[in-house]
């Protein structure tokens, strides 16, 4: 058979031909949830009391508030020297002691060194929990078994609190690290231990230190809630400012800002250190972290199709709610121009003997400087925030332990815990919708492809920085103080944080939309918007589905801590059970009935990403 | 050198290895005698590098027996097992140094199987240690990079940092999976000619997985051909030449597919024809 030119079939031959669409059952299911979503936050909103009169009323007590309070003040020079040394003492020891129980729980999770299955769980198990549980809350439920005024409730809370975040992100390290040297090891007869500590802790060694580092800001800006849980420092010294009206309203907003500084001066410092010691990408993309790269003269480098995933990653571990995404390392030292194929011979005035000492060269002394000034570092935490184990009520300890299981819900019901872990979500809910609606927006316009000019994309990448640079915590402190109310006050706070995580984002992914794409779609004849539309906006679609569900949950996580600030929610709950012993019990059911709450989300999250990959 | 010594350094018998379904080594035999320099030529997937990791227990044979320096090894528990790995050295086609490290410190870790515990940092290992690691570099040559970091050694020169640390164990036998598979002709010579000295000079049983059969002829005395997992050659390297090599794996039958003899014929053509290895660097 020979096959001869077909002549033109009809028009509506066509549409008989042209394949039928398949129902495309799941990506109806996955909108009709992304709506069923989209209307709960707005119903969240409207039940928060977001009515007009209501906002009204609040600007104006806070207008009256401000009026009547006194001049924004600080402490005494010395005071406020002893203070931020005590925070970033309890900060420095409670991220080093996460940082050391992490290894060997990181090591038991990865797949390729952990012994057994068995140890594996565990390990993971001891991530999961450690994180879902809030610092704060360990605090409190600490303080009966350490002497009044220890800072150790607190340094206990924070390096418990981060090893789930420190211990997943140094598992996943192990695990992209070269099986090959272990191997070397193995064959050359080393023993598991060494097989570890001699191939692979080496090679994660810097990206621990940029997760430690990482996650000191983290707790640096989560700290001030310490105070609630009667833990000394800035924190406590705010929220002892802001129980006097009218008279410590202006100091408690002048340590809020001290804190502010505080966070973003220390930023800058673990990024320069990450950035010139590690060769690591200055994870941070708040403020610190911009003004690092600015200073330090660098552009981001990062290859821009990873651009989403690495600013996830870095988004991974706000609040203290690490997502499961590793950290980037860039490896510039492998960017080093190699000598290949030198042919080197001995003998340069080098003997056997003069090689037994290492020479002084620029890196042995600049790492030996780090290591030092972190070792006095460390010393100097330990000297300041006057840590001494006799501070510990030993008799206190195990029945402190004890008192959280079983779980229980002591005079209240599951209804009554069912319905503040409600108002938690729809905090969470309405803050992650405004978050969005105003990031589209100005993630938008910090798009270089979105928008119209350079000076508007400059402007707006400087406003969503600014936004990140806000410790929410702090904002919603002081929110809830001068409104006097407390959930509109925390969703306003989360969602300030969330426009600044969300817009970077959203930017990002729009910027990260091919070019090629957006000029095909241009050629058509295209406007502006119907280009942003037609290429811009599907291709970002994914992106944004998945980081709006990721601040969901980092904001169900921020929006319990809310409730003992002031907030209502489990938060509240837990507050007034963590501080008395025999109401442990309620502690655990409620940490659960978080943990599940996040799981949906993260579930949800991880089948939409599926259905529109 | 076709030695008749009693007692082999390496005796594999009967050796069979499954991964799942796939059959890497099919029965299998081979022994090496002290100080023979032996070369496991074949294709990648012929099975050498499987037949070279059970002879240190990196694999255990599905059936069969192998015995290295008078030991079973899939029969050892892991105390003796790393006793038999501190006397078995082995050398990589990617190196395996840990990048970060100085490559006294690679060196060094040589030495683990014969320290007891962890060891982190230079300063964890005995002075008498680092001063024979230190003599070990200077004798491939790399004396003066003891201090830099080992990823900023080119490719050559960090498989001669691997030697170093494998003759830190002070091995009877050193195992070499495809020791120049990565690097370029110069190099691969310059490592080749190393540790052909260092075998000739310590008396060292050498077993070394190749698929270039012009530096196996020129280097090995024996040749063990693999392809398909089985054993096609096992002879002398005395007044052998490419083209009796080559007709060996000619005149074999195609077991499975044509396609595969005709990728073995181009394989060993352009080793003929090329200046040396017929390798990608």
């Amino acid at each position: 058979m020979t096959v001869v030119a077909q002549a033109p079939p009809e028009a509506d031959d066509i549409a008989a031909r042209a394949p039928h669409r398949r129902f495309p059952v799941d990506k109806l299911a996955g909108s009709g949830l992304i709506v069923a979503m989209l209307a709960f936050s707005v119903h969240s909103l409207w039940q928060l009391d977001f009515s007009w009169s209501s906002m009204r009323s609040s600007v104006n007590t806070a207008v009256t508030t401000f009026a009547k309070m006194d001049p924004i003040s600080l402490p005494s020079a010395g005071d406020l020297m002893y203070l931020i040394g005590l925070t970033v003492g309890i900060v420095v020891l409670g991220t080093l002691m996460a940082a050391l129980i992490s290894v060997p729980v990181a090591w038991a999770c990865a797949a390729n060194t952990s012994p057994s299955p068995v140890l594996r769980w565990a390990g993971r198990a001891v991530g999961v929990v450690t994180r879902a549980v809030p610092d704060v809350v360990l605090a409190m439920a600490f303080a009966m078994a350490f002497a009044l005024g220890s800072p150790l409730p607190g340094i206990l809370a924070m390096g418990i609190h981060s090893i789930g975040m420190i211990s997943k992100l140094f598992a996943d390290a192990i695990e992209q690290s070269d099986d090959g040297p272990r191997l070397a090891v193995r064959a050359a007869g080393g023993s598991r231990a060494q097989e570890f500590w001699a191939a692979t802790f080496p090679q994660v060694l810097p990206s621990w230190i940029a997760t430690v580092l990482h996650r000191f800001d983290i707790n640096l800006r989560g700290s001030a809630i310490l105070g609630y849980a009667g833990v000394g420092g800035l924190g406590y010294a705010m929220r002892v400012a802001f129980q006097q009206f009218p008279e410590g309203y202006g100091r408690g907003l002048g340590i809020a800002i001290v804190i502010f500084v505080l966070c973003v001066v220390l930023e800058i410092v673990s990024s320069t250190i990450r950035r010139h010691l590690l060769g690591a990408d200055p994870a941070g993309r708040g403020l610190g972290g911009t003004i690092a790269r600015a200073a330090t003269g660098d552009r981001p480098t990062t290859p821009r199709r990873g651009r989403v995933v690495t600013a996830l990653a870095n988004a991974g571990s706000r609040l203290g709610t690490s997502r499961l995404f590793s950290l980037p390392l860039r490896p510039v030292r492998a960017l080093r121009a190699r000598r290949q194929g030198e042919v080197c011979t001995a003998g340069r005035n080098v003997t056997v003997e003069s090689m037994l000492t290492r020479p002084w060269t620029r890196a042995r002394v600049r790492n030996l400087t780090w290591t030092w000034g972190a070792v006095a570092l460390v010393v100097a935490s330990w000297r300041w925030a006057d840590v001494s184990f006799s501070q510990i009520s030993w008799a206190y300890v195990l029945p402190t332990v004890q008192s959280f299981w079983p779980p229980d819900f002591g005079s209240h019901t599951f209804a009554e815990f069912a319905q503040a872990m409600l108002i938690t979500v729809q905090v969470a809910f309405a803050a992650a919708l405004l978050s969005l609606v105003l990031s589209v927006v100005f993630g938008a316009l910090a798009a270089r492809n979105v928008a119209p000019n350079p000076r508007v994309r400059s402007f707006f990448r400087v406003v969503l920085v600014i936004f990140r640079g806000v410790p929410e915590l702090v904002l919603a402190i002081f929110l809830i103080m001068i409104t006097g109310l407390g959930n509109q006050a925390g969703v306003i706070a989360l969602a300030f944080g969330g426009i600044g995580l969300l817009g970077k984002l959203v930017a990002d992914s729009f910027e990260e939309v091919p070019r090629g794409v957006e000029r095909a779609v241009t050629a058509t004849g295209a406007t502006r918007t119907q280009r942003f539309a037609a290429a811009t906006w599907p291709v970002g679609t994914p992106a944004l589905i998945s980081s709006s569900l990721y601040l969901v949950d980092t904001n169900i996580r921020a929006a319990t801590i809310l409730g003992i600030v002031g907030g209502g929610g489990v938060g509240f709950y837990i507050t007034q059970a963590s501080t008395v012993m025999s109401l442990h019990g309620q502690v655990t059911t409620l940490v659960m009935m978080i943990f599940v709450t996040v799981l949906l989300v993260e579930a949800i999250s991880a089948w939409l990403r599926r259905v529109f990959r | 050198m076709n030695s008749t010594t009693p007692s082999p350094v390496v005796s594999v018998t009967n050796v069979t290895k499954c991964f799942g379904q796939v059959r890497a080594l099919h029965d299998v035999t081979m022994t090496v005698d002290p100080g023979e320099v032996v070369v496991l030529l074949g294709l990648s997937g012929s099975g050498k590098s499987t037949l070279l990791r059970h002879l240190n227990g990196l694999e255990q044979p599905t059936s069969g027996a192998v015995e290295v320096l008078g030991q079973p090894v899939p029969q050892l528990r892991a105390p003796a097992l790393r006793a038999l790995r501190c006397r078995v050295a082995m050398i990589f086609q990617q190196f395996e140094l840990v990048p970060s490290l100085t490559v006294l410190e690679n060196v060094l870790t040589g030495a683990l199987g014969r320290l007891r515990g962890p060891r982190l940092g230079l300063w964890a290992y005995p002075r008498a240690l680092r001063l024979d690691a230190l003599t070990r570099l200077d004798r491939v040559g790399l004396l003066d990079k003891a201090y830099q970091r080992a990823d900023e050694l080119s490719g050559g020169q960090q498989q001669r940092v691997a030697i170093a640390r494998a003759l830190m164990q002070d091995p009877q036998l050193l195992l070499a999976d495809e020791p120049v598979a990565s690097l370029d002709p110069e190099s691969s010579a310059q490592v080749m000619r190393l540790v052909r000295e260092i075998a000739a000079a310590d008396g060292l049983t050498v077993v070394c997985s190749l698929h270039q059969v012009d530096i196996a002829l020129g280097w090995a005395d024996r040749i063990v051909g693999l392809r398909g997992g089985e054993v096609v050659l096992d002879t002398s390297t005395d007044h052998l030449s490419k083209a009796q090599v080559m007709q060996v794996y000619r005149d074999l039958e195609p077991d499975d597919s044509d396609a595969r003899l005709a990728a073995l014929d181009l394989e060993l053509t352009s080793a003929l024809v090329g200046t040396g290895s017929g390798n990608a660097t």
